[in-house]
Parts: C-alpha cells; sequence; structure tokens
C-alpha cells in the first residue's frame, strides 16, 4: 500500500533523466531591466559567488547519510563513523565525505511536514510550501539571477543529468531557467552551420528579431518573449561552446571519480564551475527505497561517497569553495520505522541536509533528532530556514522581497530566519 | 472529397448499428454551400441554435459581465493560416492563399472549413491529436505504432463517433488481428494497473487520481481513494500474456483478484478495519454486480502453463462501456473540454485534468451545454469541431487593444475574447516549414499522378519525425503550454535539415523568389510573405525586403533571400498558430 509507482513528480523527473538530448535545455533573455543602482551594485559585490546543489532523488535516508541511530530499533544494520571533525558522526556509508566534514555542515533538525516527491521537492527548491496562484522561482533560476553577471554569455543555471524545466524560472524570466544536459553531452548543433559567417548570423537573427517585434505589438507576449529571448541565448551559448568540451578529462580523474553517469556528470559540473557558470545542479537518482532500503542505500551511496568527495577536495585545493556554495539535499528523508519490505517511506518530519564551501562553518551542526530519529528536539527548521542561509552563505540579503508586477515577494519566508549557527 | 467521404460512410451503415445512424448528416453537399451546420437538424428540437451560436452567447454573456474588451474578428489572412492549421496541420499553400483572399464569396470562411473537414489532411491530423491524446508519445511497445496510427487516422476518417473509438481501445486485447492495433493503449502501458488507472483517469474523465493511490486526495474533496480504486477494479485481474507458440503478446485476463486499499496516513491507526475493496465503478456511478459462478466453474480455458487463460466473465470488457456510458457524464465532458482546449487554446475546465468542484470550468454554462450537445449528437467529432470554428470565439483576432499597456499584458485568456496564441505543435511546425519553404510544393510536383496525402506525406515524414522528436516533450510526458530549449534552436538556426531546405531548389520558395526580376521588389515581397506567414507584406515590409535586396546580384542575393525565409520563419508569428 505504498506510492511504489505513481508517485508523480519522482516518476518524471527518473525518466528524463533517462533521456537523450531532447530536453536539453531552456534559454533565456540577457539583461537586467528594472533593477535598481543599489540592487547592481550588490549584485557585482557578489558576482563570483557558484553554488551547486547535489540533488539526490527520491529522498536519500537521513539514517543512513548524516543522521545515523546505530543500535537502535529504527537505525539500521549501519554503524556511525566518526569524520574530520571531532565528535560529529556520520553513517559508515559515507567514509570518503567524512574525511571531507570540515567543509561540510549539517543541518538536523528539519522538518517540511511533507511527505510527496513533487510537493517536497518544490519546498526544498523554492524554500515555501506550494500554494495556488503563485509561483516562486526555483533556487537554481533564483541564484541565477542574482549572482551571475549580467553580460555573460554563459547560462546562469545548468542542470546535469538532475532533469529541469523552463517554468523553473517563473516571473525571474527565461534568462534564469534551467539548461538541462540529460545525457552527459553538449547541445547539439553548437557549430554554426557551414554556409554562415558570424556577421551574416547575426544580421538575420536581428531581422528574425524586427519581424517578430512588429508582430506582437498588440498581442500577448509572454511566450514570444521566451522564444526570442532563446535565441539571444543560443546565440551565446555558441560563442561558448568551448565549456561544453567534455572530452578532456584525465585517466586519474575519471577513476577518481568513478566510471559511472554520476561520477562524469561531477567532472562535468566541476569544469562548468570552473568555467564560471554560476548555479549547477548534479543529480543522482533512486533513493526511493520503500524496499529494500539497507541495499540500495549501500549500492546508491557506494557510487554517491566518492565522487562527492572529490568533488570538495578538488574545489578546495583550486580555491574555488573559497567562493562556491555546496548543497546536498533531496525531497525528504525516509522514516525511521522500517516497514514490511525492509524498505524506509516518505518522511517529512525529521531529517537532514548537508551544506558546505563559503559563508558556511566547516564542521557545525544545527538540529537534533531524538534517539531513534522520528522527532526533531532541537532547532526544528523548514525549507524557509534553509532559503535564508543559502543566501546569507552567499552573501545576499534574504530579508529583501522580489518585486514582479510590482507586488513585493518575500525572497525568503519572512516566517524564518537564517540558521546563523552553521554560518561562517 | 466529399464523395469519397460518403462512400466511406456508406461503408459504416453496414458495419454499425441504426442508433448511430440517426443523427448523421443527410447530405454534406448540400449543406456545403448553405452554411448551416452539416449535421441534420434533431426532429425533437426543430428551432434549436447551432451550437456555435450557444458558445457565442455564452462568451459574451461573461464577457459583459466583467466588462471585458473583446478583441475584432480576425482578418481573412488570420483566419486562413489559423483553420488550416487547426483541421489540417499545416499552412496553407501559397496558391491556397491566394485563392483565398481573392475570393468574395461572403461565406467563403464556412465553404472553406467544410473543404478542409473533408480533407484526406484533416483525417491525418487530427488522428495524430488524438493519438497525442491518448497515447501521450509513448514510445513502441508490443503493438506496431504504424497500424495503431493508421487505424486512428481511418476512424477520423470514417468520422467514427468518438465514443465507438474509445469503446474499441478498451475492448482490444491484442488476440484478434483485426482489432490487435487499439490494444496499443493498454500493451504501450505494459498493461500495468496504476499506470493505466491514472491515465484513464486523466485522459477520460478529467481527473488525476494520482495523489488518491494512497489516500484520498489531500487537496481535492471530491477525490477519494475509492474513485481510484473503482477504475483499478476493472483491470486488477488483467496482466500481459505472451504467446510463445503465437509469438503474439496480449491482454489477458484472470477470473480472480479484487482491489486492496486503505490510506497510508492511517496505516497506524489501531481502530483501522484493514484494507477495503470494491467492485468496478466509474467515479460515483453504480457499482457494476458480477456474476457467480460454482468454484471451478469460472474459466472458458483454464489457467495453465503457457496458456492464456479466458474467464467466464470479464471485468475488463466493462470497462469501454462504463466509461462511455450516458450515466457517466464525465467522459462527454472532459471529451468537449479536450477537444475545446486543442481549438480554443485552453480548457473551460483548466488543466484538463483537474475537473473538480473547487475548480469550476470559466464558462460553467457552456460547459454543460457542450456536454449535453456531445452526448445528444453522439460524439460526432467532425459535427464538434466544426461549431467551435465556426463561432465567433474561434474567429477573433489574436490582437487586442490592450496588449499595448504593459498592465494588460496578461488580459485573462480563460474570457475567451481573444484568440489565445497557441504554439504549433511539433507536426504543425514540420509542415507548416515545409509549405513556407517549399519542400511540400517540390515533391508536389515530383509525384504528379501520384500525388495524395500519403504519398507525399510518406516523403517528407522524416522532417516531421525531427520535429516531434526535437518539440514533443518527452515519452508519456508531452509537452505542454510552451518551452524553447537550446536543442530547438540551435537546430532551427545551425542544422543542414532545416537550412538545406531553405536554400534554392527548384520550384522552391527562394527559387521562385529569385527568378522574380531584380526590380519587381515588391512582387518579391509579397511572394515572400504570402509563402511563409500567408498575408500580403505591409508597406514597411515591402520597403525593408526592397532595401536588404537592393544592389545585391548573385550569391549575395541568394543568400540574402535565405536569411529573409530564415528570419521569418522562426519568426514569432511564424511559430504561433495566432
Amino acid at each position: 500500500m505504498r506510492c511504489n509507482y505513481a508517485c508523480g513528480a519522482h516518476e518524471s523527473l527518473t525518466r528524463r533523466s533517462f533521456m537523450g538530448g531532447t530536453t536539453a535545455g531552456a534559454l533565456s533573455m540577457l539583461g537586467f531591466s528594472g533593477m535598481t543602482q543599489v540592487q547592481a551594485a550588490k549584485k557585482l559585490a557578489s558576482q563570483q559567488k557558484q553554488v551547486v546543489v547535489f540533488w539526490l532523488s527520491g529522498g536519500v535516508s537521513q539514517l543512513e547519510t548524516w543522521d545515523p541511530k546505530p543500535g537502535t530499533e529504527t537505525g539500521g544494520p549501519f554503524q556511525a563513523i566518526p569524520t574530520s571533525v571531532p565528535g560529529v558522526h556520520i553513517s559508515e556509508l559515507l567514509p570518503h565525505a567524512a574525511q571531507q566534514m570540515h567543509h561540510l555542515a549539517l543541518v538536523r533538525g528539519i522538518n517540511t511536514k511533507e511527505n510527496d516527491h513533487g510537493k517536497g521537492a518544490y519546498i526544498m527548491q523554492t524554500g515555501r510550501k506550494k500554494q495556488p496562484g503563485f509561483a516562486y522561482p526555483y533556487l537554481g533560476s533564483t541564484f541565477s539571477s542574482h549572482l551571475a553577471p549580467p553580460d555573460s554569455p554563459l547560462p546562469g543555471y545548468i542542470s546535469v543529468g538532475a532533469g529541469g524545466s523552463s517554468a523553473e524560472s517563473t516571473f525571474l524570466g527565461p534568462r534564469h531557467a534551467p539548461l538541462v544536459l540529460s545525457n552527459g553531452k553538449a547541445p547539439n548543433n553548437l557549430e554554426m552551420h557551414q554556409s554562415l559567417t558570424a556577421d551574416r548570423d547575426a544580421k538575420r537573427r536581428s531581422l528574425r528579431s524586427k519581424i517578430s517585434q512588429r508582430f506582437e505589438q498588440k498581442r500577448k507576449t509572454a511566450h514570444t518573449e521566451v522564444y526570442n529571448e532563446s535565441f539571444d541565448q543560443a546565440a551565446a551559448l555558441m560563442g561558448r561552446r568551448d565549456i561544453f568540451d567534455f572530452s578532456k578529462f584525465s585517466d586519474k580523474d575519471v577513476e577518481r571519480y568513478g566510471k559511472h553517469d554520476f561520477g562524469r556528470h561531477c567532472l562535468m559540473a566541476r569544469q562548468l564551475i570552473e568555467k564560471g557558470v554560476t548555479f549547477v545542479k548534479v543529480g543522482h537518482t533512486n533513493y526511493d527505497t520503500h524496499s529494500e532500503n539497507f541495499n540500495f542505500h549501500i549500492e546508491q551511496l557506494g557510487e554517491f561517497d566518492k565522487p562527492f568527495a572529490a568533488f570538495i577536495s578538488d574545489l578546495y585545493d583550486r580555491g574555488l569553495l573559497d567562493h562556491t556554495l555546496i548543497i546536498c539535499m533531496c525531497e525528504f528523508g525516509r522514516t525511521p520505522r522500517i516497514n514490511q519490505r525492509i524498505g524506509r517511506d516518505h518522511w517529512g518530519t525529521a531529517w537532514s541536509v548537508a551544506l558546505g564551501g563559503t559563508g558556511i562553518k566547516g564542521g557545525a551542526v544545527s538540529g537534533k533528532t531524538n534517539e531513534t530519529g522520528t522527532k526533531v528536539i532541537d532547532r526544528e527548521v523548514n525549507g524557509g530556514h534553509l532559503f535564508h542561509t543559502y543566501y546569507q552563505a552567499v552573501g545576499l540579503d534574504s530579508t529583501e522581497e522580489f518585486y514582479p508586477n510590482g507586488q513585493p515577494i518575500a525572497k525568503a519566508d519572512p516566517k524564518t530566519e537564517p540558521l546563523k549557527e552553521i554560518l561562517a | 472529397m466529399f464523395r469519397s467521404n460518403m462512400r466511406v460512410y456508406v461503408l459504416l451503415l453496414v458495419i454499425f448499428s441504426l442508433h448511430v445512424l440517426s443523427a448523421r448528416p443527410v447530405s454534406a453537399d448540400q449543406s456545403k454551400f448553405s452554411g448551416e451546420p452539416l449535421i441534420a437538424n434533431k426532429p425533437k428540437q426543430p428551432a434549436a441554435k447551432a451550437l456555435h451560436q450557444i458558445i457565442d452567447e455564452q462568451i459574451q454573456s461573461r464577457q459583459k459581465v466583467d466588462s471585458q474588451s473583446a478583441s475584432p474578428l480576425s482578418s481573412d489572412s488570420e483566419f486562413l493560416r489559423r483553420i488550416y492549421l487547426d483541421l489540417t496541420g499545416r499552412i496553407p499553400s501559397i496558391h491556397q492563399t491566394r485563392d483565398f483572399l481573392n475570393d468574395s464569396r461572403p461565406d467563403k470562411r464556412t465553404i472553406l472549413v467544410d473543404q478542409l473537414l473533408a480533407s484526406p489532411e484533416y483525417a491525418r491530423y487530427i488522428s495524430q491529436q488524438l493519438d497525442v491524446m491518448l497515447m501521450e508519445r509513448l514510445k513502441k511497445k508490443f503493438i506496431n505504432v504504424t497500424t495503431w496510427e493508421e487505424y486512428l487516422r481511418q476512424s477520423v476518417a470514417e468520422n467514427k463517433p468518438l465514443d465507438h473509438i474509445i469503446q474499441e481501445i478498451f475492448a482490444a486485447d491484442g488476440s484478434d488481428k483485426e482489432t490487435q492495433a487499439a490494444a496499443r493503449f493498454y500493451l504501450a502501458r505494459n498493461g500495468d494497473v496504476n499506470e493505466l488507472t491514472r491515465d484513464i483517469s486523466r485522459i477520460f474523465l478529467g481527473a488525476d487520481l494520482t495523489c488518491a493511490q494512497c489516500h484520498d486526495h489531500p487537496e481535492v474533496q471530491d477525490w477519494k481513494q475509492d474513485h481510484y480504486y473503482g477504475i483499478s477494479a476493472f483491470l486488477i485481474r488483467s496482466f500481459v500474456f505472451t504467446d510463445k507458440k503465437k509469438k503474439q503478446t496480449v491482454f489477458a485476463e484472470k477470473a480472480e483478484g479484487e482491489v486492496k486499499f486503505e490510506s497510508v496516513f492511517e496505516v497506524r491507526d489501531k481502530t483501522s478495519k484493514g484494507p477495503e475493496t470494491t467492485l468496478p465503478v466509474v467515479f460515483n456511478g453504480t457499482a457494476i454486480p458480477e456474476p457467480a459462478f460454482k468454484k471451478g466453474e469460472e474459466y472458458e480455458v483454464k489457467p495453465a502453463k503457457e496458456v492464456r487463460p479466458i474467464p467466464k466473465y470479464s471485468r475488463r470488457a466493462q470497462l469501454g462501456i462504463a466509461i462511455t456510458s450516458p450515466q457517466n457524464p464525465r467522459f462527454a465532458r472532459t471529451m468537449a473540454n479536450r477537444l475545446w482546449d486543442m481549438i480554443m487554446g485552453r480548457g473551460l475546465v483548466h488543466p484538463l485534468d483537474a475537473d473538480h468542484s473547487d475548480n469550476p470550468p470559466s464558462h460553467p454554462q457552456l460547459m454543460d451545454v457542450l456536454t449535453e450537445q456531445m452526448i445528444a449528437h453522439q460524439f460526432d467529432l467532425k459535427w464538434y469541431l466544426r461549431e467551435l470554428v465556426l463561432s465567433e470565439a474561434y474567429q477573433r483576432s489574436s490582437t487586442n487593444d490592450l496588449f499595448k499597456s504593459k498592465a494588460a499584458r496578461e488580459l485573462d485568456d480563460s474570457y475567451f475574447t481573444h484568440a489565445i496564441m497557441k504554439p504549433l505543435t511539433p507536426e504543425q511546425f514540420a509542415w507548416a516549414v515545409l509549405e513556407a519553404t517549399g519542400q511540400a510544393e517540390i515533391h508536389r510536383k515530383g509525384l504528379k499522378q501520384k500525388l495524395t496525402e500519403a504519398s507525399l506525406r510518406n516523403k517528407l515524414v522524416s522532417y516531421e519525425r525531427q520535429f516531434v522528436s526535437l518539440f514533443g516533450g518527452l515519452p508519456g510526458k508531452p509537452v505542454e503550454g510552451f518551452e524553447a530549449t537550446a536543442d530547438q534552436i540551435l537546430y532551427l538556426s545551425n542544422n543542414q535539415a532545416i537550412l538545406g531546405i531553405i536554400s534554392a531548389r527548384s520550384g522552391n520558395t527562394a527559387d521562385r523568389m529569385l527568378k522574380i526580376p531584380i526590380e519587381q521588389s515588391e512582387t518579391m515581397a509579397d511572394e515572400l510573405y504570402l509563402s511563409v506567414l500567408n498575408r500580403h507584406p505591409d508597406q514597411i515590409e515591402t520597403k525593408e525586403v526592397a532595401s536588404l535586396l537592393a544592389g545585391k546580384t548573385g550569391k549575395d542575393r541568394s543568400a540574402m533571400v535565405v536569411d529573409l525565409i530564415w528570419a521569418l520563419a522562426m519568426s514569432s508569428e511564424f511559430r504561433f498558430n495566432h
């Protein structure tokens, strides 16, 4: 009697990531009209900041990762191990991540009160509960809009093996919608057609745009804007196709990250961050373990742990961790109660995420669950607190507002505040 | 074409029972010129208004209450492009464009509608739209996709009543060669009871019951777990069976098996009486009682190893009957709403699978009328589409002065006071590009006497496939609304398939333009705009074309012509059905 199949959102996400180049990437416009000078100045100050999200689709178990409860009725078979930070223990399924603990902080007191894949994913990526009639932008789009340099030819938000839709950017506009690289490949047709020159291509595109503008004068433009801007963005992308050359990873790196999709996707993310892309989302899937929770976690985390740790360590070695925020999260955790199929089910009541890098106090731990992990007993937080924290970590004021259509919309839920205890 | 349609119709007389026929058109030819609805007046209500008139009354009455300002009637060019796209899936050729714009008969729109409804392209395109609705671009599994597509095309060509098509689909199990194709609905979904329950509810009942699998719907009061399992119960005994000897995969059924469900929210509730069950039932209808058999006598063919069992009583056989029964108005309502959405760009109930009391239709009375009429006209697809496109609501312009001001950018689509701009479907986009560039025309000429809808399609179908793979979304998740992705734009900008058909080849648009003497720049602009955008250029546009081509000869001139065609075909005016 479990949502073993029809849990829509998760299903579609998985389907997406199986697909070839068919969904590669929604795109968009340049420029930041409507921004005040003060905002623009702040933007400049924080421009160098970047963000990477590791999205563990399906909902990884907090008990098999960041908040183990060994030896209790809910703990399962795995032990907790010490980490590079004295006193902080995590699951033995993450031995490599444990060695990077001094770069990471844990939030163990999350209660999002949401057990649905789609809605959980929405809360974690927008910092709000879904409300009818208003669509908040996803954090990839949000940080693309705040942090990407206005004149950058690079897409502000790239999703690698993690799906994504052009609807994510909502009122922030198509410029900040994700470019989806679903099969670990650069988009096709990036090379200009042989019959063209750069000059001729620019001229025909400007003609295209002029013709379109005439048509749009007395018509509804919500969709036509998206279409027009996507031509600009495609042209900018062609100019920077070097960022998509994923053919030059060293054998040693491939060995260190693992010869599987996730390892490769992490290497791609490393390159994209090095090349200056503002926000990268990397997906790893199959954590919806309603049955065989422990076997699945051995397998999945066995794949996840090494490249995740290598990624953090590489960013540190290259001096990138100073200005890159790392967030490892998913839609919810998993039930402490182990079900009849040795599975754990959906659980938004008491679970964890890990943060690291810029603005984050390495080794800090916020929040506490009870002995069996069924309840948060100290510092209970939700998606709103996390959003404030992300903002503050990259040096932005989370108490400001967006003004879509002139209406003030708080950037992060005003009923919540940042987790100061994990901010550097 | 009307004649061939009538021939098929006579064939139908033989095949189908008499009640199907009672409301059929008496004479298509007569109505072709009279401007009267194709359908014969119903004897009971001889003075009944045509549906398109009722539509306009209803739309206007809400508009007046909220004092919305309606857009003017579409110009002939706007209407021409729109009606071709909606009924045949392509834009008109330059000849068809000229003919229509020069036609001075007052009822030329109605005449064109009837011509298009009788064309083989109508059957092709509408069947493709039905295919997307039913199969959501799922890939091949067990059943040959081409046979399925042909089954749907044939059904639309015969104007088979929509409820009959759906009944045939639910009745097919894949064992009979004649009806095998229709089993694609079940088999492409692998016969999975949850996937089928979800899709049947969404597609035919306007209810996304996904969340009601594990508990009553948390946000929709009306939708209970019982509704989900009522549908599941029709299918719970069915399974995919592969007959190794016949090398055939069918949707087989057992004589036993019940659905069991309890809410996951209450699973730890000690007072819970344990899992519930239900007989097959469609929403709040009557549960379908079952005959009882003595133990051991439930089967015609008993289950055994490698043997397909055949039960004496098939639950699944009840599904199509129950879904399409007049006792289940959700079916007619959902079909009426889905077709409305296809033609008008937005459902009266919107989203299409959120038909419940907290989400009423934009025009509740109209929704009821459409539902009643759909039933009264026995699910006559062609009649229904005809009524929709004859309405003023359909024939309005997509321009509205209010759109000039930024504040009114979001003038509410749900009033249907302006034509909603619909992104071209992948099929429309492909065929519109083939028509605009003249690639279709080259092949029409090349085929000579062998030219038919099917032979032309055969030559050009690879373009359609390419567009579907880029613009169609994912299998099981066809694109909704409008998306523009990097893949698409880069394809349109740089791919040889696109640039190849734009460049001049004997008889295509670029070639025709280049054959016009240099000094006749107005003629060139006209040729260009009529070919690609199906309208005459205005003064500014004519001047623009002239100045861009001025002084250019040889290669420069051909390159500029190619770029002009590309720029027009990639413009937002082309990308949308407006």
